[in-house]
């Protein structure tokens, strides 16, 4: 039996579990400091949260409906980085799925919901998938560093969509800069009444399953794999690498033109500028602290979604700003990106529990 | 006067003891060849000397003093300088930069340029070294790049010169020149350390031999004017090896892989001129050849993974173009020439890497892609099995297996799917001993059951004892055919080194 | 006529204005990558030289020790890309990326927690134009040199300072071994570690020095998410200008062109988001056809163990 633990234990996805336990532990450790250096209590803060995020009805379709989201962007961070490719581009590809779906959405108008819906979805899915498209062919044909190319990219996809929000796209006689809304037939339904919480969520988790099937049985899988981990070797092998990368870049930016898709017939009912709340970066964190990998992302995006909820009424009730679970995210990507790290950080800690025995 | 003595060194790695207390000496004005396999603790004997590894146990006296090396500075400054296998040296700096830097003359917080210019100009002319000290380091050829590796030491005054396997990338002609650079440096009264496991050359210029294995020290007084190629090897290994035993063809079939007229140019230069080859079942065709003369875009060209400017290439009769895994489907099989860079996924396990390049045939995967993961288990085990590869099961990461034991898994996946032809590339390098034998059975084997296979390898003691025909290449092009026995190893390297013209001489 | 000249000159002065920031980060960019370190996370170090700028202008009340500040928490910010990535061997390109996304967050928060505002800080002391009487009497550009602040002039003097450094002296030989091949460095004594925590220390100063241009050069206060991608482009001018200060600073200028139009064409026929793009489109289009040919030192990225 102890073998057999043991066993467990030296496997890569338990070390990577624990990894991402500490580094999420830490994280909230560090949150907690900067909660007292800026005045308040961290206890309070924390029960807070927990107490609304988890404790309440409203508190826990609030943070559902705030980790769907984020579990698009982190599943689209996911998979890309299963090729190796950092998906900066995120946050640019969500504002084009959100406005494409929102086209889809209101200008169609004599389609029934069950064809409507998922028309309007696959507009944003493609919309976000062309543009990473476009990032992966700079990356295969001119050897352009995907990272950069996708932040620029992302500044040029929301400033268009700004401007087409602003100009074009604006419904007559509106002052606000935001899109038609959208039918009845495109709306994604309530999952909790007057919540936030639509039917996206069981789209982002079947999206989670449907990736997770593929990178563990199938031979698209298998080569995603080798390329990710070892280029050259994939190449020798036949595998045809640029091929891979275009499409698993292309499957990335999709799954997050989704996570806007989604914002649009879902919980706005239109494109709004502006209405990421930093989705895109968040993903990266998501991602992260899932190391990686498809079926944790639903569980690391649930419980950033707890933290973002929490830290809405946070900020309510007592004056703690909503901004320090930003700082959280990324204190949990540093930690888990450099796990070395964390195993001197918590050194002292094991040294005192072997000497306790 | 004994300059160098090293006591009881012991040095331990998580699972392995490189060092077993090691006494080591060196005279004044001698040249001493350390010898001995792959791992067994050469190099890292040296590292504690030069101060790159500290020791567990054991004591380093230099001129009878006792010191203690902590970093490579400390062993600069006594006077030991090391140059290593892999040159230290920035390509894209010049010459007199890549000697100079670390001691640079120097203008307060400025380089002073044309001081170091005159200092290495000096020496290059006191040695006779023949290189221009402005040339970008890259330009230069291998020989003269490990010229400039020596003079770094002289730059730094050494009075010891420890050399890591200096010969290993050199021709025979190239090998000859350094040697009397050594001999002329022992003149100067400089102390040489060759760390080797040519058992030929060391015979040719060492004064004394020390002999390691497996980490302890087994002779250190050697005459090599009394030793013997076979002697020197009983010792280094601890059993009698005969790795110089042909195994001729048995029979040889019809022409297999027909290759006519290949044509690479990389950069603007013809890397391959119109190559013609026949590889014919039954048969090892060997290409001898220095690295970098056209062996990387030959193989690349054969397997798919490069499109060559022109090429004919027919296997049994019908022509083969196309990628890689069109290559790897009509069973043109490739051990690449660097088994972690380009043939195995590391972190993957045995399992997966077995599969590698074949996973889409149907025994692998369905007509939907989805993996036959069962059967794909079965299969890999009972490869792994078949082939000796010593690991607890086939789950285990590539990463924890020796050199030998990886390349066996390159090997056991390409030759268990049969293939037609195989292009085999330094099959043996970096790996031990027994795994070498077992390899060179296999290929020999391979060979018997009527298959084809090119070889191609820098290692000219494995092209002869393999090949049963040898193709020598140079700048690109085919310059000799060579049956078994027809041309001797010094002919065949002043081939490899373009002297065609010196061998028709009868030089 | 003198309308066009009138608009040729607000866009030359505006050019210099613009490419300050661009400048000093680029340049910023060249000592970590000629010390073999990626410079992705200039964006982070930046931002943080614009509010901690702007931050210890607003303590003191002196724009100067704002600049020390930034400065200062420069170099902090970049000493965690180091301590990832040189320490404990973490992909510069993910430790670079967390130094960008922990400016990005820490800034609001702070606002958040000081002011308890949003947005944007209260105004600072800052710097303004030179407006020196003698020289604007210079022939052709003496109105153009008057109309930047100091911290311009500043910027050409670390340009030639940086420049002399990496390719003049010893240590910026050894630095650039290490660049090239930290192995080789380490065994003729090197310190590589040093190096490239100096490298990267180096970086970050000139990056919050370049950020703190934006808040206390070009406006007197801090703006939630002012440096809208500079530190990105600035990666970019650093490969296009082979890495190098005196590249750092052509490129720069090239870019800040660019980036300049935006401002004079404010409020015209086209509308404004087209405008501000220009930089970002401009970025890709380099990316995509120059960057391929230049080298950057065959060491970045490796550890010499």
């Amino acid at each position: 039996m102890r073998e057999k633990i043991q066993q467990i234990k030296d496997t890569k996805a338990f070390q990577s579990l624990i990894t991402s336990v500490i580094a999420l532990v830490i994280s909230l450790l560090l949150g907690a400091v900067i909660i007292s250096l800026s005045g308040y209590s961290p206890v309070e803060s924390y029960k807070a949260i927990l107490g609304f995020s988890l404790g309440t009805k409203n508190g826990i379709a609030l943070s559902l409906s705030q980790a769907t989201p984020i579990m698009f962007t982190g599943l689209a961070v996911a998979i890309a980085y299963k090729v190796k490719m950092i998906n900066t581009g995120a946050e640019g590809q969500l504002y084009v799925g959100a406005i494409a779906a929102a086209v889809a959405g209101a200008y169609i108008t004599f389609l029934p919901r069950a064809v409507h819906i998922p028309a309007a979805m696959l507009c944003g899915f493609m919309a976000g998938g062309l543009a990473a498209l476009f990032v992966a062919f700079l990356k295969v044909r001119f050897g352009a560093g995907e990272v950069i190319t996708s932040l620029m990219l992302n500044q040029v996809l929301i400033l268009f969509t700004s401007y087409l929000a602003n100009g074009p796209l604006k419904p007559d006689g509106s002052s606000l800069p935001q899109t038609e809304m959208v039918q009845e037939t495109a709306r994604l339904t309530r999952l909790i009444p007057k919540t936030q919480l639509t039917t996206a969520l069981l789209v982002a988790v079947i999206t989670a399953f449907i990736l997770h099937f593929i990178l563990t049985r199938t031979a698209y899988g298998y080569e995603m794999k080798a390329t990710g981990l070892n280029v050259d070797a994939a190449k020798t092998a036949g595998i045809h690498v640029s091929g891979i990368y275009l499409r698993t870049f292309f499957i990335s930016g999709a799954i997050a033109g989704l996570c806007g898709a989604s914002m649009a017939l879902g919980t706005n009912h239109r494109f709004v500028e502006g209405f990421s709340v930093n989705y895109g970066f968040a993903g990266i964190s998501v991602a992260a602290l899932a190391a990686y990998n498809p079926l944790g992302v639903i569980l690391s995006a649930f419980l950033f979604g707890v933290l973002k909820a929490g830290s809405i009424t946070l900020n309510r009730t007592t004056a703690v700003p909503m901004e320090f679970v930003d700082v959280i995210q990324v204190l949990v990507v540093i930690l888990v990106a450099a796990p070395t790290l964390i195993r001197t950080l918590t050194r002292p800690f094991s040294v005192l529990a072997k000497g306790g025995k | 006067m004994t300059l160098i003595r090293m006591s009881g060194i012991t040095k331990r790695y998580p699972g392995t003891v490189a060092l077993d207390r090691v006494d080591f000496h060196l005279k004044e004005g001698e040249i001493v060849s350390l010898l001995g396999e792959n791992g067994a603790g050469k190099t890292t004997l040296m590292k504690v000397l030069y101060g790159m590894t500290i020791p567990e146990e054991g004591d380093v006296f230099y001129k009878e003093e006792k010191v203690r090396m902590r970093k490579p500075t400390d062993a600069i400054e006594m006077g030991i300088c090391m140059v290593h296998q892999h040159f230290m040296l920035v390509p894209a700096f010049t010459v007199t930069e890549n000697i100079v830097v670390g001691s640079e003359p120097h203008k307060g917080i400025f380089l002073d340029l044309e001081q170091s210019k005159k200092e290495v100009g000096e020496l290059i002319k006191k040695f006779g070294f023949h290189i221009s000290p402005d040339t970008e380091v890259e330009k230069l050829s291998v020989g003269e790049q490990q010229r400039v590796e020596i003079l770094k030491a002289l730059y730094r005054k050494a009075d010891v010169i420890i050399l890591d396997e200096p010969t290993a990338v050199l021709t025979p002609t190239e090998v000859d020149e350094l040697f009397e650079i050594l001999r002329t440096l022992k003149k100067e009264g400089k102390s040489i350390i060759l760390i080797t496991h040519k058992l030929k050359e060391t015979i040719a210029i060492a004064d004394r031999v020390v002999i390691l294995r497996d980490g302890k020290l087994i002779k250190d007084n050697v005459d090599p004017a009394q030793a013997s190629v076979e002697s020197l090897s009983e010792m280094m290994v601890g059993r009698h090896v005969d790795l110089s035993v042909r195994r001729p063809a048995k029979e040889i079939g019809e022409v297999c892989l027909h290759v006519k007229d290949l044509c690479v140019t990389e950069d603007g230069q013809d890397k391959l001129k119109q190559i013609n080859l026949d590889v014919h079942r039954g048969e090892i065709l060997g290409i001898a050849g220095i690295e970098g003369n056209g062996q990387t875009q030959l193989i690349e060209a054969l397997t798919g993974l490069r499109k060559p400017q022109r090429m004919t290439l027919d296997l049994d009769g019908t022509a083969v173009s196309g990628s890689a895994d069109v290559f790897l489907k009509r069973k043109i099989a490739h051990i690449p020439e660097d088994r972690l860079k380009l043939g195995l996924v590391k972190e993957l396990s045995i399992r997966d890497n077995l599969i590698l390049g074949y996973h889409r045939e149907p025994d692998f995967c369905n007509k939907y892609s989805l993996l036959k993961r069962s059967y794909i288990r079965q299969y890999t085990k009972k490869l792994k099995e078949r082939f000796l590869v010593k690991a607890p099961s086939v789950e285990t990461a590539i990463s924890s297996l020796s050199g030998g034991n990886q390349q066996k898994v390159v090997i056991a996946r390409a030759f268990s799917r049969d293939p037609d032809a195989l292009i085999i590339a330094h099959p043996t390098r970096g790996v031990d001993i027994g795994a070498m034998e077992y390899i060179h059975q296999q290929m020999t084997r391979l060979r018997d059951s009527g298959k084809a296979i090119l070889l191609i390898s820098a290692d000219l003691d494995e092209v002869r004892v393999l090949s049963d025909r040898i193709l020598v290449l140079y700048e690109g092009e085919i310059v000799r055919e060579s049956m078994p026995g027809e041309l001797n190893e010094v002919q065949l390297g002043l081939l490899m080194t373009g002297a065609k013209s010196a061998l028709e001489k009868g030089v | 006529m003198g309308n066009i000249s009138n608009l040729a000159y607000i866009v030359l002065v505006s050019t210099l204005r613009m490419s300050v920031p661009l400048i000093l980060a680029a340049t910023g960019g060249a000592f970590s990558i000629r010390c073999g370190v990626s410079d992705l996370g200039c964006e982070g170090m930046m931002i943080a030289g614009a509010f901690f700028g702007m931050l210890g202008s607003y303590i003191t009340g002196n724009p100067w020790l704002g600049l020390v500040s930034a400065m200062l928490f420069g170099a902090v910010f970049s000493m965690i890309h180091a301590v990832m990535h040189v320490t404990y061997r973490v992909n510069a390109t993910i430790s670079g990326m967390c130094v960008n996304l922990l400016g990005t967050a820490i800034t609001p928060l702070l606002l958040q927690v000081i002011w308890g505002i949003r947005g944007k800080s209260v105004q600072v002391a800052a710097f303004s134009a030179l407006n020196l009487e003698w020289m604007k009497k210079i022939p052709v550009i003496g109105r153009m040199m008057a109309a930047q602040n100091i911290i311009f002039y500043l910027t050409i003097v670390l340009v030639v300072l940086g420049w002399m450094f990496l390719f003049k002296t010893t240590a910026g030989l050894r630095m650039r071994m290490v660049s090239e091949n930290p192995q080789a460095a380490s065994t003729v004594g090197i310190n590589v570690t040093g190096y490239k925590y100096f490298g990267v220390m180096m970086s970050g100063v000139f990056c919050g020095l370049g950020g703190a241009y934006l808040s206390l050069g070009q406006m007197n206060m801090f703006i939630d998410g002012m440096t809208s991608g500079r530190g990105y482009i600035a990666v970019v001018i650093n490969a296009f200008g082979r890495f190098n200060p005196l590249g750092a600073l052509a490129g720069s200028i090239f870019f800040g062109f660019f980036d300049s139009l935006q401002t004079v064409f404010q409020g015209s026929v086209i509308p404004t988001q087209w405008m501000m793009m220009l930089p970002y489109i401009l970025t890709l289009a380099v990316i995509s056809v120059g960057l391929r040919k230049s080298r950057s030192p065959a060491g970045v990225g490796k550890h010499h163990d």
